[in-house]
């Protein structure tokens, strides 16, 4: 059905689910490209963590999408650390999960050692996690993109991009309608999406050899950056690296701390029970230290190692062995021997990337316990690339620039395969929405670790590789991994969380209704997993106002449940979802004790979980949840996008101000109020502005009465 | 899974005090219902305050100076509890009428005055929102203490510079005419708030403030370090135990300050008017034409003032504060150095700036420096009038030649006076009269009062928040108490960004893989 006229030299269009009907197209749309020139919707270019999630997003939108990618059998390449998730990048697996994307489902599949961080410490700061079979994780993911439908996979480098004249509604000084792949092919697209990765003029760094490269054996993107430059993108430079890596059976575990799986594990994804394999089969992995000898090699070979004097900037926290020893000298550092695969024969000594060269990195590591005798397989090395200031794209990750440009993954100056993989999904299902001509699909930094990520990306920028952390989102509590699925799963229904931000602005309510038909159409979730969040969802409501409803006296409670420790205060009857809050007590054991209207519950182990956390956080969660609503309703005042604020008349603003806002162009006065040097009077004059603007767009539209009605519906879902 | 969304602020008012108060209960269990509730555990949003803010605040909206009645404002859902809790056991006035109560304060029952109260349910009110007003007499003692009073009743609090009109706008309750100046306005209050707070801050309790947002950074980094990290990195041993008792001793400092009777400081009430210039301008001079006594040493040796000299006065009838100053020059020896620092921090905290030049001399280097350095930037920072304001005066016109002075036509507007003489000296009082006017109408500048109220609600919500996290159950909440607590401190010195956090976080710990 989708035969390539193009001349890629691979091509794999699956259409495994043959009884999905692809979407209607007019047949006008091709009429514009040159007879025999492939176009599709999407165009996503690079098969990585972002690229991967970014064309499955798309095409689950129901756009008809290509994923062009060096080459094909590197799609899903984990290039770095063979694990994923983590504290605060589970939390992003989560909330990808919740969007229907690939990554946790994949996990749940490919892990050989899945293990949940921070289980002492909280609920909402859980980070799952597991080592994942490199290979099975490439597999899976593999077989799952050549048979998602609509989406088409071919082999090409991109080297240039096809740009015409931008659409006069819109932004930006020119619209990509394609790309020009090195053999000088065309692919014609309505929207195209870079997930270039390191490749932007990558260059990788052993010791004092530095050599082109996106990825150790891989070709850099040479003239895509070119292109990108002289479109005017302001360019910056960051780097990273990734340690050696050792055969398996030269190392000595039996002297070395041993650290086992969970039992049970606990699977990334909402849709799954379980994972693919037991607790039992499952590999261990091990940590050794290193001792003042590896700070000897280091230190005495400094000049040997130009990426460590370069003065690109890299993380301060995935920091290379060399950056440790010179910031925490006289220091044992932890290095967490990993397996790479169920049969691989190599291990990842996480904790060691380093620049040296090969031949003292094997030095190195043999002077480090239960490595005595290891044998280096590949060497560590550095990785210099070029990202791109994301204050130069939109929250829905378009480019200001460019229109119909998206970009997501590292080419935003991010780090790690969770950070990746949650912009591919945000940009993946926008490119979808912008070429039907929807509303932008936007995760508030009050309704997820994604929102958090890409608010921070876009209106603070930032000069080192972007991490994820919990402490980075302001509403720990309530944006946590057990909840992913009712923040985001739902948006489309949900968002109605937006509404009574409106109550107000009723002249606004149009666009809102806009905006949730948006979500709605997004149709980025599959009906599975809609309805396993629907019911759990529904469940979750009526265990809670069960729990509220059933009360009893202190005294009562105590002999009930005499292993919790229930004060015998004055107050005259507490209710179940308090005694709940105490941390001796789960539902099981209240169930014990109130068997009659709570035994059902316990049946599920997530749902019994949940109900366990929404009692513990209830109480602050209600004094947070009016911070949030404080928040949305800034978010709700959009700004016009084509503002010049360089130049705007109207609005009095100093000279300081109007340039940080045309760097950045913040959407909202939520947003522009985030960013530095923002002052409180400026956002006045903004809103004022935008006010203006809504009451000529509310005279224009004449719907007055239309409008009413749909803040109360919408107040109504609300409450 | 949105909780709170059935518990939010938009219910009936009945029903929402009862949730508060059970709240508060779970909490505490230990408390009865109907108790005054336990002061819950709330962040203060970021930024200015957002429109239709669901937080109940409060404010001083009569200006200072002489009057013999101030008017407090509450805008919120809250302002009815709030009316109720100054007045109790008495009902809600009628709407819209003046009702005479006596205030007492809710916590001690202490009576605080006899006042007329307004009530306004929203939406027909000035903001739009229900709204509170107390009339009461105009004495500081009183309206610190009706500050104070509300401070402390739960959901209230200190309003941000521009709410009150930020709130009214949202609700659609100014036009866009009226909203013109409102950008103004925030400004203007932004900027008196500013110079309050270094006045405030200036003194001891200023470096108290610092010394606790530092030691609160700290220690929260640190717990933030435990969660982000603690798991597979080598923190070391005891980095929370370090925290606690950071956070333990914190608060036992906190405890005592809000305790020590002492704490208010002097209230250093009314516009602060300083008097700056060159050496040997007429500086003190002035001044002690000003205060009609002889406040400063006047000498014709230039340098004669080093410190800076305080006097209450009555300034064309507003109350003023009148602050003389070293003569701005570069060094002459350390103790005059330290009085020129000393000059230029007072003038950052001024309402009005008196700039004196010695009118016979203004061709003179340090005459010119004065006038590039601090006259015309000052200018410039409030062309509308916002901001600081500034009066150039050129002093000792008796020393000018007859037949009108030869002053450069580039000079700012300027006024001419002659301290020997006093010739000049009603065109300076009149000058004077407009500027307070100007100052002291607008409520923000006259917050001595407000300010220690603000400073007072801050402070013990920040102690109340030290105490949840002593009582969290898990990290993650007691990470959340000190967020919260760290946030009233920025209230009162700025910061508190998650920059500064991670900042620590890798400077004090090697962290990451």
């Amino acid at each position: 059905m989708f035969s390539l006229r193009g001349c890629g030299r691979w091509v794999a269009a699956s259409l495994a689910k043959q009884h999905v009907p692809p979407p209607a197209r007019l047949s006008g749309d091709s009429a514009s490209a040159a007879p025999g020139t492939p176009r599709y919707d999407v165009v996503v270019v690079g098969g990585g963590h972002a690229g991967t999630e970014a064309a499955a997003a798309a095409a689950r939108c129901g756009s008809r999408t290509l994923l062009l990618t060096h080459r094909v059998d590197t799609i899903g390449q984990m290039s770095c650390n063979p694990s994923f998730g983590g504290i605060g990048k589970g939390h992003l697996m989560r909330e990808v999960d919740a969007l229907d994307g690939l990554c946790s489902r994949i996990c749940d599949q490919s892990g050989i050692h899945y293990k949940v961080l921070n289980r002492r410490k909280g609920p909402a700061v859980w980070g799952l996690r597991a080592q994942i079979d490199r290979k099975l994780y490439k597999q899976n993911m593999q077989k799952e993109i050549l048979n998602t439908p609509l989406l088409t996979v071919q082999e090409g480098a991109v080297e240039d991009l096809i740009l015409t004249e931008p659409e006069p509604e819109h932004t930006g000084k020119c619209r990509v309608s394609g790309v020009v792949l090195v053999d000088g092919s065309k692919v014609y697209a309505d929207s195209v999406i870079l997930t270039a990765g390191t490749f932007l003029r990558g260059m990788i760094v052993i010791g004092l050899e530095m050599h082109p490269a996106g990825r150790l054996g891989d070709q850099p993107s040479i003239g895509l950056a070119q292109t990108l430059e002289k479109l005017g993108f302001v360019v910056g430079r960051l780097k990273t690296g990734t340690p050696p890596r050792i055969a398996k059976d030269s190392i000595n575990f039996s002297i070395l701390n041993k650290q086992t799986p969970d039992n049970p594990s606990i699977p990334f994804s909402f849709i799954n029970e379980t994972v693919w394999i037991k607790p039992e089969d499952q590999l261990p992995c091990y940590l050794t230290h290193t001792n003042p000898r590896v700070d000897e090699i280091i230190l005495e070979n400094l000049h040997l190692n130009s990426h460590i004097k370069e003065t690109t900037k890299g993380p301060r926290y995935c920091p290379s062995i060399e950056s440790k020893v010179l910031r925490f000298p006289n220091r044992l550092h932890q290095v967490w021997l990993e397996p790479e695969g169920i049969d691989s024969d190599l291990i990842y000594p996480q904790g060691l990337s380093v620049t040296l060269p090969a031949e003292l990195q094997e030095k190195m590591i043999t002077c480090i316990r239960g490595l005595e005798k290891a044998k280096m397989i590949q060497p560590g090395y550095g990785v210099q690339y070029d990202y791109l200031d994301p204050r130069q794209i939109t929250p829905s990750l378009e480019t200001h620039l460019v229109q119909r440009l998206f970009f997501a993954g590292q080419i935003n100056g991010t780090t790690g395969y969770e950070e990746a993989a949650a912009q591919g999904v945000i940009a993946g299902i926008n490119a979808s929405l912008r070429v039907r001509r929807k509303p932008p699909f936007v995760v508030s930094r009050t309704e997820g670790y994604i929102g958090v990520l890409i608010d921070d990306l876009t209106t603070h920028g930032t000069n080192e590789p972007y991490r994820m952390f919990t402490s980075r989102a302001e509403f720990r509590l309530s944006l946590r991994p057990d909840n992913a699925d009712s923040r985001l799963t739902f948006r489309g229904n949900s968002s109605l969380s937006l509404p009574t931000r409106f109550t107000l602005l009723s002249d606004l309510s149009h666009v809102l209704s806009c905006l949730l038909l948006g979500c709605k159409e997004a149709g980025c979730v599959s009906q599975q997993r809609y309805e396993r969040a629907s019911w759990m969802k529904s469940s979750l409501e009526e265990g809670i106002s069960m729990l509220k409803s059933i009360e009893f006296s202190s005294s009562k409670w105590k002999k009930l449940i005499p292993e919790a420790s229930i004060s015998m205060g004055k107050v005259v009857s507490i209710r179940a979802l308090d005694v709940l809050k105490y941390e001796e007590v789960d539902l099981e054991l209240l169930a014990k004790a109130v068997p009659g209207p709570l035994k059902k519950y316990t049946q599920c182990r997530e749902l019994a979980e949940r109900l366990k956390i929404e009692a513990t956080y209830e109480t602050v969660l209600f004094h947070q949840q009016q911070e949030i609503k404080d928040i949305q309703r800034d978010e709700a005042l959009q700004l016009p996008k084509d503002l010049d604020y360089l130049t705007l008349r109207d609005v009095s603003l100093s000279q300081e101000v109007r340039e940080k806002l045309h760097f950045s162009r913040p959407q909202t006065i939520g947003a522009a109020s985030r960013i530095p040097g923002v002052t409180p009077a400026a956002l006045v004059n903004l809103l004022r502005f935008v006010k203006t603007i809504q009451q000529r767009q509310a005279a224009m539209n004449e719907l007055p009465k239309t409008g009413q009605c749909d803040t109360d519906r919408l107040e109504k879902r609300q409450l | 899974m949105h909780l709170s969304n059935e518990e939010g602020y938009w219910r009936p008012r009945e029903r929402r005090e009862r949730k508060l108060g059970r709240d508060a209960n779970l909490e505490s269990p230990g408390k009865a219902n109907g108790h005054l509730p336990r002061r819950p555990c709330v962040r203060q949003s970021s930024g200015a305050g957002a429109p239709g803010s669901g937080a109940t605040i409060f404010a001083l909206s009569s200006g200072q100076g002489r009057c013999g009645i101030a008017v407090i404002r509450t805008s919120g859902p809250a302002s009815g509890h709030a009316l109720r809790s100054l007045t109790a056991p008495r009902e809600l006035p009628r709407a819209r009428s003046a009702s005479l109560r006596l205030l007492t304060d809710p916590r001690s029952g202490e009576p605080l005055d006899r006042a007329l109260v307004l009530w306004f349910p929203g939406p027909h009110s000035f903001t739009g929102e229900d709204c509170a007003e107390f009339h009461v007499h105009g004495g500081p003692a009183v309206v610190s203490g009706v500050l104070q009073a509300l401070g402390r009743v739960p959901g209230l609090r200190p309003a941000e510079a521009g709410e009150f009109t930020r709130r009214a706008f949202a609700h659609g309750k100014l036009s866009l005419t009226e909203v013109e100046g409102l950008a103004d306005l925030i400004h203007a209050e932004t900027e008196a708030q500013r110079r309050q707070a270094l006045r405030q801050l200036d003194g001891e309790l200023g470096q108290l403030c610092r010394g606790w947002a530092e030691t609160l950074t700290k220690a929260l980094a640190h717990v933030e370090a435990y969660i982000d990290f603690g798991e597979d990195d080598n923190l070391e041993e005891g980095v929370l135990e370090q925290a606690d008792s950071q956070v333990r001793e914190l608060a036992v400092a906190l405890d005592t300050h809000l305790r020590d009777a002492r704490r208010g400081q002097r209230l250093r009430s009314g516009a602060h008017v300083v008097v700056t210039g060159p050496p040997n301008a007429g500086k003190s001079s002035l001044v002690n034409l000003l205060s009609r006594k002889p406040v400063s040493i006047v000498s014709p040796e230039p340098g004669t003032t080093r410190d800076v000299l305080e006097t209450p006065v009555d300034l064309a009838g507003f109350p003023a504060l009148l602050s003389d100053t070293a003569g701005l020059r570069e060094g002459q020896g350390p103790v005059e150095q330290e009085g020129v620092r000393r000059a230029r921090e007072r003038l950052e905290q001024a309402d009005l700036i008196l700039a004196v030049l010695d009118a016979s001399d203004l061709a003179s280097p340090s005459s010119c420096d004065f006038l590039d350095t601090v006259v015309t930037p000052a200018i410039a920072r409030s062309p509308n009038g916002n901001g600081q304001r500034l009066l150039l005066v050129l002093n000792k016109s008796d020393l000018l030649p007859p037949g009108g002075p030869d002053l450069s036509p580039e000079l700012p507007p300027h006024l001419l006076l002659s301290c020997l003489t006093g010739a000049g000296l009603d065109g300076l009082l009149e000058a004077l009269r407009k500027e307070l006017a100007a100052v002291c109408g607008n409520p923000s500048t006259g917050p001595p009062l407000l300010t220690r109220a603000r400073h007072q609600h801050h402070l013990q919500a920040c102690l109340d928040a030290l105490g949840s996290y002593r009582h969290a159950p898990d990290v993650a909440l007691a990470a959340e108490a000190l967020r919260v607590a760290r946030g009233h401190l920025a209230r009162l010195h700025g910061g508190g960004g998650t920059e500064e956090v991670l900042d620590i976080i890798f400077r004090d710990f090697c962290v990451g893989k």
